[in-house]
């Protein structure tokens, strides 16, 4: 079997691969840094050459010896850019193809009143012109700007001042200890590559660089260096702390505690813990995050404006293809009926969803929008990743344009459906035609950068694994940090109905439980996590409420994905909050904001 | 809470213990006791049986408040009672994959002669001889004693030499006549229903026991039945030396009540929180019975998922077709294949045992690498966690007002 490597194309980073590169028993893959992590973290490498924030991030990645990328001075290459002096910059902007130079960089400026915005490198760097802006710009766009700003902030110096030691940007890391027959390839190839420093530089500055800014040495004091930086922003809550392997105790109580877990420890939790320590951990979180006692819910509608849709996910029994019999379009005439039902009920908003229909274009959503707002006043949870993303490929536009003409018309909020499972082994499985896990991801982030909020999701239980579930909550949880747009996080097992073309998994109720429980101890930086009772009922929903939920979801007047897969519950708000109650809350009705409508009864 | 210690120390707890542990907020704390107290005695061991129910005659002369199924007379509308021959006939269409056990209750039927109940069993006794009847609850072993002129045990040993092997816990709904009397007062008083017991016992039967809670009764009047039910195993059971006595109760299988369709048809049902905390008392109070059923009829498979881990080792069985909570208005399927109940016991993280009706193994399922059963998991941090934690006085309020809900709604004059 050849070796899967993965590594970073970046200049800096050349030294290192440059030598694998021909060579017939290794399979090298070049890509950004988050990619390589990502492809380290879902094993579709065996060695990759990751920024070691995604390394602390995975918890058990081994720490290869051969070879780092470091600085141990000014590194050039990973530098805040800014029109003013670094003490007046109010707003940064994140390049986010590195966690590592983020990571950094929030732990050198962590005192500052900064607002962080991530983005990607040409955006960065336009920002970075703005006034009071400054831009984080890693690599080669790092170095071809050199000079072109009016301040220069070297991250890499500034650590070297603060702490003396050299910091480490990237090393070779693996899930499993390798064989020493490939840790020696590696290290020749690293002995090669420094010789072939001057070749691989294409002009004196270039040369320069690789000779003295980056240093390859993975000595003691680069290791110093490296557990330094994992200390700090472990401190910073920006990293899991990396600790030895420690007892299900101490997990658990760090867990309790709020510290970050790593997705190995997730991944330990999810296998290891029993049902009620994963639910006392889960509850203890949600008591911290919300110590009134208090379940929220909301009156809202769920409406489905058409089945048509092109994507046959093979775990869907709602959706008719193109030209069924069966395909329907909701006129203005049943849709206002069930609006007018919802503000009779005193309901604030419609959760609006649909098909991927390609006889709908932009401006009949436009148009359909500002009826709804002038017409009915509701708040807009509208249009998933997925549906966004089919706009945006039927008009030729950007998902940015999209949702900026979108919200115009008055699109409020983004609902997360869709996100399945955000591991794409798992989504080529079961929903072939949907939109990969980026750009789920990325519809999410360009939403946030928008101002708008969504929930996240998850649908587990069809062919993914434990351990993908805690990729996809890792996942969630990075783009939190970036954007913190999300608001709330669901999770539901895979509905199995007979005619569905997935079998069914992992599922049942302890299985829920303990899922939703680790979701409240992954996701430190999502504010609530809701129990999904129109999936699992209401009498576990109400269960759930003592796995770290703290909001019951919405009143349904109907629903129609999930009730195709058999699932039918229907309970009004007396009944949802007579349930909240039974449970030890008081309950409060909210909106899409999860701010209160009404105080705790 | 001292309660933990006590109840890891094998001590016996009180009626106010009792009272305490379903007024504990703490629901994953009670959980993880009666958890430990299920594991220390079963394991992960998870039973469960091919049973079928049948339903012979809904006509009865008792108006039970909570009962949607009972029809006063005979003729009355929607009233029906089986040929003998229509009731066996349900097992001989199940001959194919015969049943270990039938489970027959009725209504209190005044016109049947009691030649009827006894060609009834043997009936089916001629259609599968080893098939195990356990069939009519102490109320019916009473109005037989009643209006045929017998005592309990004429009754019992003429139904025996019929085939009679055991008897259903059904009719206990709640002994204290502060209660008894308002729901169900034209029918066996509870020191009856314990009577009926204590003969089946003391002839060597095993017997099961039941509550219907949820309705008007209070945490008090749970605690008093649980205790009248333990003192009553107590004379079998306890302390005497020499061989064990093979009558007395096998199992405590917790109701819910369910409102549809009956004279409380105002008050709201139990939830899915009161259901796994009186699964869990029930685990802690009843220390010298072997078992504990979650019916999954009563609480819906999915929680009765979940009560294998609050107390319960039991899922009762296939049953086939279930009609007394369907009538109050259960949407739980009537009958749960074999394999759906191994499934859900192994997505417990349990071990799958078919069992026949007195717990003699069948046949022990393999555990299979689910998440909670791939690896041994211990509740290592819930016990320490009831005990050192300040109470919230206000998760304690607002669980009393929720249970007590239904008493504020006063559907009783």
């Amino acid at each position: 079997m050849n070796l899967r490597v993965a590594a970073v194309g970046y200049l800096n980073a050349r030294p290192l691969w440059h030598a694998l590169a021909n060579r017939e028993d290794v399979e090298l893959s070049l890509a950004a840094p988050s990619e390589i992590a990502r492809m380290l973290a879902e094993d579709e490498c065996d060695v990759a050459l990751i920024p070691v924030a995604a390394a602390a991030a995975l918890g058990d990645a081994v720490l290869i010896d051969a070879g780092c990328i470091s600085s141990r001075g000014p590194v050039r290459s990973v530098v805040v850019y800014s029109e003013c002096p670094l003490e007046e910059i109010e707003e940064l902007a994140l390049d986010l193809s590195s966690r590592t130079s983020v990571t950094l960089a929030r732990v050198l400026l962590k005192d500052r009143p900064l607002r962080f915005r991530g983005m990607q490198p040409d955006e960065a760097l336009a920002f970075a012109r703005g006034p009071k802006r400054g831009a984080v710009v890693i690599g080669d766009p790092a170095l071809e700007h050199e000079g072109k700003f009016a301040h220069t902030f070297d991250l890499a110096t500034a650590w070297r001042e603060r702490t003396g030691l050299p910091f480490v940007f990237a090393a070779w890391y693996a899930r499993k200890p390798l064989e020493p027959r490939h840790v020696d390839l590696l290290q020749n190839a690293r002995n090669i590559g420094l010789k072939s420093r001057d070749s691989i530089a294409k002009n004196e500055s270039e040369r320069r660089y690789l000779h003295e800014s980056i240093r390859y040495d993975l000595d003691d004091e680069a290791r110093e260096g490296l557990a330094r930086f994992f200390v700090e922003a472990a401190r910073a809550s920006l990293l899991p702390p990396v600790s030895p392997k420690t007892s299900l105790d101490t997990l658990l109580q760090r867990a309790a505690d709020g510290e970050r877990l790593s997705i190995a420890e997730g991944e330990r939790l999810l296998g290891e813990a029993s049902l009620f320590d994963l639910g006392l951990a889960a509850d203890a979180v949600r008591r911290r995050k919300h110590p009134d006692d208090v379940v929220t819910y909301i009156v809202d509608r769920n409406v489905n404006y058409t089945n048509v849709c092109t994507t046959s996910c093979r775990f869907c029994a709602f959706y008719r293809p193109v030209g069924h019999a069966e395909g329907y379009v909701l006129s203005r005439e049943t849709l206002g009926k069930k609006l007018q039902e919802v503000v009779d009920a005193g309901g604030v908003q419609i959760l609006l969803q649909g098909g991927l229909n390609p006889d709908l274009r932009i401006g009949w959503y436009e148009d359909l929008f500002r009826w709804i707002k002038s017409e009915y006043r509701l708040g807009l949870h509208a249009l998933s990743p997925e549906e966004i993303l089919h706009i945006a490929r039927l008009e030729g536009a950007s998902v940015r344009d999209v949702l900026e003409r979108l919200v115009a018309a008055g699109l409020d909020s983004v609902p997360g459906g869709g996100a399945e499972i955000l591991v794409d082994r798992v989504r080529r499985k079961i929903a072939k035609a949907k939109c990969t896990s980026e750009e789920w991801l990325s519809v999410m982030r360009t939403a946030h950068h928008l101002g708008l909020r969504s929930s996240a999701t998850m649908m587990y239980g069809t062919v993914d694994t434990p351990r993908e579930r805690v990729l996809h909550l890792a996942k969630i949880r990075e783009l939190q940090d970036e954007t913190r747009g999300f608001t709330a996080f669901f999770c539901w097992d895979f509905q199995h109905e007979t005619g569905v073309r997935v079998d069914a998994g992992d599922g049942g109720t302890n299985i829920y439980l303990r899922t939703q429980a680790l979701a409240r101890l992954m996701l430190d930086n999502v504010d609530h996590v809701g129990a999904s009772w129109v999936t699992q009922g209401p009498d576990v929903g109400q269960v759930a409420l003592r796995f770290g939920a703290d909001d019951f979801g919405s009143v349904m007047f109907e629903e129609n994905v999930v009730s195709s897969a058999g699932t039918t519950y229907c309970i009004d708000a007396a009944e949802i909050e007579r349930r909240i109650r039974a449970s030890g809350f008081r309950s409060v009705r909210r909106n899409v904001k999860y701010e209160w409508l009404t105080p705790p009864s | 809470m001292k309660l933990a210690e006590k109840i890891r120390a094998g001590e016996r707890l009180s009626f106010e213990d009792g009272v305490a542990l379903f007024c504990e907020p703490d629901l994953l704390a009670l959980g993880a006791l009666a958890n430990e107290v299920r594991e220390k005695r079963h394991g992960d061991r998870t039973y469960f049986n091919k049973n079928m129910r049948i339903e012979v005659t809904n006509v009865c002369v008792a108006s039970c408040l909570f009962c949607s199924f009972a029809k006063l007379e005979d003729g009355a509308p929607g009233s029906h009672t089986m040929k003998l021959e229509e009731a066996w006939a349900e097992l001989e269409a199940r001959m194919h994959d015969p049943p270990n056990e039938i489970h027959i209750v009725n209504g209190l039927h005044p016109g049947l002669p009691f030649s009827y109940y006894e060609e009834l069993l043997r009936g089916f006794k001629r259609i599968k001889p080893d098939v195990v009847m356990k069939c009519f609850t102490a109320v019916e072993i009473h109005f037989f004693a009643r209006h045929y002129g017998m005592t309990y045990e004429e009754v019992l040993t003429k139904l025996r030499a019929a085939g009679l092997d055991g008897l259903p816990g059904g009719g206990a709904e709640i002994f204290h006549p502060d209660v008894r009397s308002r729901i169900s007062g034209d029918k066996a008083t509870g020191d009856e229903y314990l009577e009926v017991h204590r003969v089946a016992h003391r002839l060597g039967m095993r017997t099961n026991a039941t509550m219907l809670y949820g309705h008007i009764e209070t945490f008090e009047h749970r605690v008093d039945h649980l205790l009248r039910l333990r003192a009553l195993q107590d004379e079998v059971c306890n302390g005497a030396p020499g061989p064990r006595v093979p009558g007395g109760f096998q199992a405590f299988i917790p109701l819910a009540f369910h409102p549809d369709g009956n004279g409380m048809k105002n008050l709201p049902a139990p939830t899915a929180i009161d259901d796994l905390r009186t699964i869990a008392v029930s685990r802690l109070i009843l220390d010298n019975v072997d078992h504990i059923k979650a019916y999954w009829v009563s609480s819906g498979a999915d929680v009765a998922q979940v009560a294998l881990r609050f107390g319960a080792d039991d899922l009762d069985g296939t049953i086939v077709h279930e009609t007394i909570y369907h009538a109050a208005g259960s949407r739980v399927p009537q009958g749960l294949g074999y394999d759906e109940l191994v499934r859900l016991i192994r997505e417990a993280g349990r071990i799958p045992i078919e069992r026949d009706t007195f717990y003699n193994v069948v046949r022990e399922h393999p555990r299979v690498a689910l998440p909670e059963s791939a690896v041994k998991v211990r509740d290592r941090k819930a016990g320490k966690h009831l005990e050192g934690r300040a109470r919230s006085e206000r998760a304690e309020e607002l669980l009393r007002s929720s249970l007590s809900e239904a008493k504020r709604l006063k559907v009783l004059s």
